[in-house]
């Protein structure tokens, strides 16, 4: 196991440096940072003085060389428009997004199976027509537009929870229930699709053959086996939250990493944006690793 | 984290549940952006400058944006024109920064050395251009500047110069250091910025004891949080959310919107294709739809309120049909007006930007122009904004939105109209002597060589396509009382905040 | 040669034509998944033929008909959705719209679930040092943040439907990757593979014929709620202004654009919204209705006439 694990480790740290040389390269080929700090009437002679300083005159592959080495020492670099260490900025938004990503995906993965095995073991039936039909509308509906619906519905016309912002548990409950909606929507219908798959397999025929009562049925054999692909969307959809959730950060001035990224990237501050990558793809990688060794826990068969 | 968070939410919900105290004589405002840094020398920047600017750290003249008083003292008492090249500023005695130490002449040189230093990049040299000056120390409270060229508005300039004690390093700052009647007090990145009120402040006792500021960028959720009243204030929401009359206010926010025309092209460079593209659109029918009721058409780069303004320039009528004639005389003379021209629009440059660009295409159009629209995000844009102009795109006419609430059309005319202007679209000798006459003038022959200079670009060449001087809407809560000003997306002024 | 060809197609011919029968025949047995099937349809011819029918009408400006309300039929059929902004019918703009909206949805599943799952099954299959060039090739891409991606696109080569085409699907590459890829871990181990495997079939008949058939209906899964997937990250994409450009519109940049509006005119964003919705339920439902038509265990439910499909 703990072989696995170095190895994957070591994979991870090459696609890590991939990365990094990806998003080095290709954010500074969309433009000056000067042109998107300064005044957009500010001279030519502020603009070049801008990028002396910040070393932007510099051929690229000095620029990397800089921010190589400097990374060997474990310094991200200052952040252009902050004027503080980008690793510090970024830390800070990930906590946030962190949180957000965890509470909202252990309520999303604990309705959706139950959910989707229930509306499985009856596929076709009024409950499978009506959570398909449910979970379908939540995922299909903009997120941004829940945000704002949800916004003048429950904050201001009902007056239940804030508007938005964070400070108190209240402020918690908007975010979270309009990220839960599309993940919920999206695994409630691979864990649907999976069951019946799981259902209609030969051993779950034979134990139900065997008289082995309906609900151990669900959860204790085709649950099981109906898991692998669920994990993965359950990954695919922790990572999409991990990389932070820019819409819905933004509505609700939620201080997280996405909201960071969006405006890091649209104001060319190269040195946040690569951090923010580092260490959101970190949480990722380890995360699939997690999955993996989730894999191999449910199927013997696939270590290897 | 989460365990803090919960905590302190308890906390604030004990907090909020206890009965408010006689009088709460603080406010929440609700901001669209953060401030990404405090430092004095940005306060120029609006995002920066609605928090600090006369809050944290004041200048030494101050213009009034609501009255007419025009240029007011701040922590200069009075100054003089010693000679054509020379400023003298007498300051303000017994003033303390929040540090505590005090405030003098050596302060003055520090900041705007420090301002103007080549190791940081402040915003403050853009308004100084390429004028040398020089600050000396003549006794603590007396300071000197010697401009060349001769700068006639040095007074007007220093409203923009932000004072910081000697000491400041020369490089951003994050905690601000002043003379003004706040202090920064907390800062949660991301979060909030709280200032609080000085008691050993110099001048007037605000009312307002504590301002705490919030970030939304949806302007639908800066106005419901100030109609649920989790905030205060929120001096910018779009006119489409400014639904309720009793919290919502309009106000002319000094920014300008026009189309820049580069006349180095053809058909821009023909006289009458300029003027069928001034007579092709209806700036009228977008009052009160597109853009917002109150909405002035624009017959200057800068708002009527500045100095200059000439009331005899009038909005040029909606008349299609004599552009379709001048577009056609112009062909009869080979001048080639087919040729397709680009309308470049900046995204979310102002709201409804899209439908108001959409609308002027179709408008333009109607007229016969072929015209394509396309929108950039604010980098690309940028490099069609300023000169070196993109050459292989052929002829285009670039949207922007100038904004000068600084009193003085020097700050906008030798960027938008100068031969060397770097967003000048025109190469006209006369207007090049008008702008450098009129900026080195004073008095009333300021004022008429620039309503001179208005006149001739609106009415004799017909050098770009005015459109609106924009305004705003801010809501206001119940519990105060604001009345939002033409330099509100500049600078907030606390002390301008009373309760009701 | 020609004879050949002709004898043979009249040969298929009747058992085309039986199958066709034959599928028509469940299709008509679950009535959800024929109004789904209904509405795809005139989906695609709409956005086949919408543009050239209607691009005049959905351009027209009328600042009178600003915001004009739904079933105002005073302005004629068109009108019956309501105006936008600039007084534009909405009726009209979302047909138009179909087009655009479709040709990238379409575009981007197609291409990230064919690449993604291409790389799935060799991910799945290969030895597994292959496997983990594509596995972290696929870690690469999902921590590589997609807004970035968009903005580099379309900075370095402009706003248009092929290059939102290409963003999205290089960003939904993994999720088929990955999907597909346990899949196969899990079915390559069951008997019926071993017993391909044992009698000598070559690797490439087995991944084709013996494991992509079980794989492919979680696909098919995913591919529909994807689609919607694509559409509102096309949405999103715009809300945050890096989307399509005017004037090209598609469903998501009008709901986009009518967000500012939600409070005063719902239903500028309203009935694109509701568009994306129902079309990505008729997907679902025809997919559902699909799993069941192609899987030989669970045809019969169809087969019996639909009076119980459960």
């Amino acid at each position: 196991m703990t072989s696995f694990i170095q190895k994957r480790a070591l994979t991870s740290l090459i696609s890590l440096v991939g990365l990094v040389v990806l998003v080095f390269f290709l954010s500074r080929l969309t433009g000056d940072p000067a042109a998107l700090f300064l005044p957009i009437d500010a001279t030519d002679a502020m603009r070049e003085q801008f990028r002396e300083i910040h070393g932007l005159n510099d051929p690229l592959l000095v620029q990397f060389w800089h921010y190589i080495v400097d990374l060997a020492h474990l310094n991200f670099g200052e952040s252009i428009r902050k004027a503080r260490p980008a690793i510090d900025v970024v830390l800070e938004g990930f906590l946030w997004t962190f949180q957000l990503a965890v509470i909202t995906m252990v309520l999303v993965t604990g309705a959706a199976v139950v959910v989707g095995s229930l509306a499985a073991f009856k596929a076709g039936g009024f409950f499978d027509r009506f959570a398909s039909f449910v979970s379908l509308i939540g995922a299909s509906a903009p997120d941004f537009w829940i945000a704002i619906v949800g916004i003048v519905v429950f904050a201001v016309s009902l007056g239940w929870v804030p508007t938005s912002g964070t400070g108190t548990p209240l402020h918690w409950i908007l975010p979270i229930a309009v990220l839960f909606i599309r993940p919920f929507g999206l695994i409630v219908q691979v864990v649907r699709g999976s069951m019946i798959t799981a259902l209609s397999s030969a051993y779950v025929k034979t134990a139900r053959a065997k008289g082995v009562r309906t609900r151990p049925i669900i959860f204790v054999h085709a649950l099981r086996n109906a898991l692998l692909p669920v994990i993965t969307v359950i990954g695919d959809q922790a990572a999409a939250l991990l990389n932070g959730a820019v819409v819905v950060e933004t509505i609700f001035g939620f201080p997280g990493v996405g909201k960071l990224m969006i405006d890091s990237i649209l104001q060319r501050d190269f040195n946040v944006v690569l951090a923010a990558i580092m260490v959101t793809a970190l949480a990722i990688f380890i995360m699939n690793l997690l999955i993996d060794l989730a894999y191999s826990l449910l199927d013997p068969r696939i270590r290897n | 984290m989460l365990k803090k968070s919960l905590l302190l939410g308890a906390l604030a919900l004990v907090a909020s549940a206890a009965p408010a105290l006689a009088q709460d004589h603080s406010v929440k405002i609700v901001l669209n952006e953060e401030a990404d840094l405090l430092e004095p020398c940005m306060a120029t920047r609006s995002n920066i400058g609605r928090i600090i600017l006369e809050n944290v750290n004041e200048t030494l003249t101050e213009l009034d944006v609501r009255g007419k008083k025009g240029l007011m003292p701040r922590l200069a008492e009075s100054w003089e024109q010693t000679s054509p090249n020379e400023w003298r500023f007498h300051l303000r005695k017994g003033v303390k920064f929040s540090d505590g130490s005090d405030f003098d002449a050596t302060d003055v040189k520090a900041s705007f050395d420090r301002a103007m230093d080549k190791s940081i990049t402040c915003e403050t040299p853009r308004y100084f251009g390429d004028m040398t000056i020089q600050a000396s120390v003549v006794d603590p409270y007396t300071v000197d500047f010697v401009t060349d060229p001769v700068q006639p508005i040095l007074p007007l300039l220093m409203s923009l110069v932000t004072i910081v004690p000697s000491e400041t390093p020369v490089k951003f700052v994050r905690q601000p250091v002043g003379t003004g009647p706040y202090k920064v007090t907390d800062w949660t990145p991301g979060q909030q910025i709280v200032l609080s009120r000085r008691d050993d402040y110099w001048g007037d006792k605000p009312q307002v004891d504590k301002a705490t500021y919030v970030f939304r960028q949806d302007p639908a959720v800066r106005a419901a949080m100030v109609k649920t009243g989790e905030a205060d204030i929120a001096p910018s929401i779009s006119a489409d959310v400014a639904d309720d009359p009793k919290m919502d206010v309009s106000f002319l926010n000094s920014e300008t919107v026009y189309i820049r025309l580069d006349q180095s092209m053809a058909p821009i460079n023909d006289v009458r294709v300029r003027k069928a593209l001034n007579l092709a659109i209806d700036r009228q029918a977008f009052v009160g739809t597109l853009v917002p009721k109150g909405t002035e058409l624009a017959v200057a780069m800068f708002p009527p309120s500045t100095l200059g303004w000439n009331p005899d320039v009038k909005v040029p009528p909606y008349d299609p049909a004599e552009a379709k004639k001048l577009l056609a005389a112009a062909k009869a003379d080979g001048v080639p007006v087919d040729t397709k021209l680009t309308l470049v629009a900046r995204t979310a440059n102002f709201p409804n930007v899209t439908e108001v660009m959409e609308a002027i295409q179709q408008q333009l159009q109607e007229v016969g122009f072929n015209v394509d629209l396309k929108f950039y995000e604010v980098a690309e844009f940028e490099k069609m904004y300023s000169k070196p102009y993109p050459t292989d795109m052929g002829p285009q006419l670039v949207t922007a939105m100038h904004d000068n609430s600084k009193g003085d059309p020097v700050f906008s005319m030798f960027f938008k109209y100068a031969s060397d202007g770097r967003q000048s679209g025109l190469k006209d000798p006369k207007v090049d002597d008008l702008i450098s006459a009129a900026s080195e003038a004073t008095g009333d022959s300021r004022a008429q060589l620039w309503s001179q200079l208005v006149k001739y670009l609106h009415d004799d060449i017909w050098a770009d396509v005015l459109l609106f001087h924009m305004v705003d809407f801010a809501r206001v809560g119940p519990r105060v009382d604001f009345t939002p000003s033409i330099a509100t997306n500049a600078q907030l002024q606390l002390s301008s905040i009373s309760f009701k | 040669m020609t004879e050949t060809s002709l004898s043979t197609a009249e040969d298929d011919l009747p058992e085309m034509q039986s199958a066709a029968r034959r599928l028509l025949r469940m299709l008509w047995a679950d009535k959800f998944a024929l109004c789904a099937a209904l509405f795809l349809l005139v989906v695609v011819v709409l956005a086949i033929i919408g543009p050239h029918l209607l691009d005049a009408a959905a351009q027209k400006q009328n600042l009178r008909m600003r915001n004009a309300p739904p079933f105002g039929f005073a302005n004629g059929w068109m009108g019956v959705l309501g105006a936008d902004a600039l007084g534009r019918p909405l009726l009209p703009r979302i047909i138009v719209a179909m087009q655009n909206t479709m040709l990238v949805a379409a575009g981007a599943v197609f291409f990230s679930s064919i690449m993604g799952s291409l790389l799935g099954l060799v991910a799945g299959y290969a030895k597994p040092g292959v496997s983990q060039v594509i596995m972290r090739l696929a870690d690469v891409i999902m921590s590589f943040p997609s807004l970035l991606l968009a903005v580099v696109v379309l900075y370095m080569a402009g706003p248009s439907v092929l290059n939102l085409v290409l963003v999205l699907a290089i960003t939904r590459i993994p999720v088929y990757l990955r999907t597909t890829r346990a899949e196969v871990l899990e079915v390559r181990e069951r008997m019926f593979v071993s017993a391909a495997r044992v009698m000598g079939a070559s690797s490439r008949r087995i991944v084709f014929r013996h494991i992509l058939p079980v794989v492919l209906p979680t696909l098919m899964t995913i591919a529909t709620l994807d689609f919607a997937f694509v559409m509102l990250a096309e949405s999103s994409l715009s809300f945050l202004g890096i989307g399509i450009q005017p004037p090209d519109i598609t469903w998501g940049l009008m709901i986009a654009q009518g967000r500012s509006y939600l409070t005063t005119a719902w239903w500028l964003s309203f009935w694109p919204g509701l568009a994306i919705i129902l079309t990505t339920l008729s997907l679902n439902l025809l997919s559902n209705w699909m799993r069941i038509a192609l899987d030989p265990v669970q045809r019969w439910r169809l087969e019996m006439g639909g009076r119980k499909n459960g």
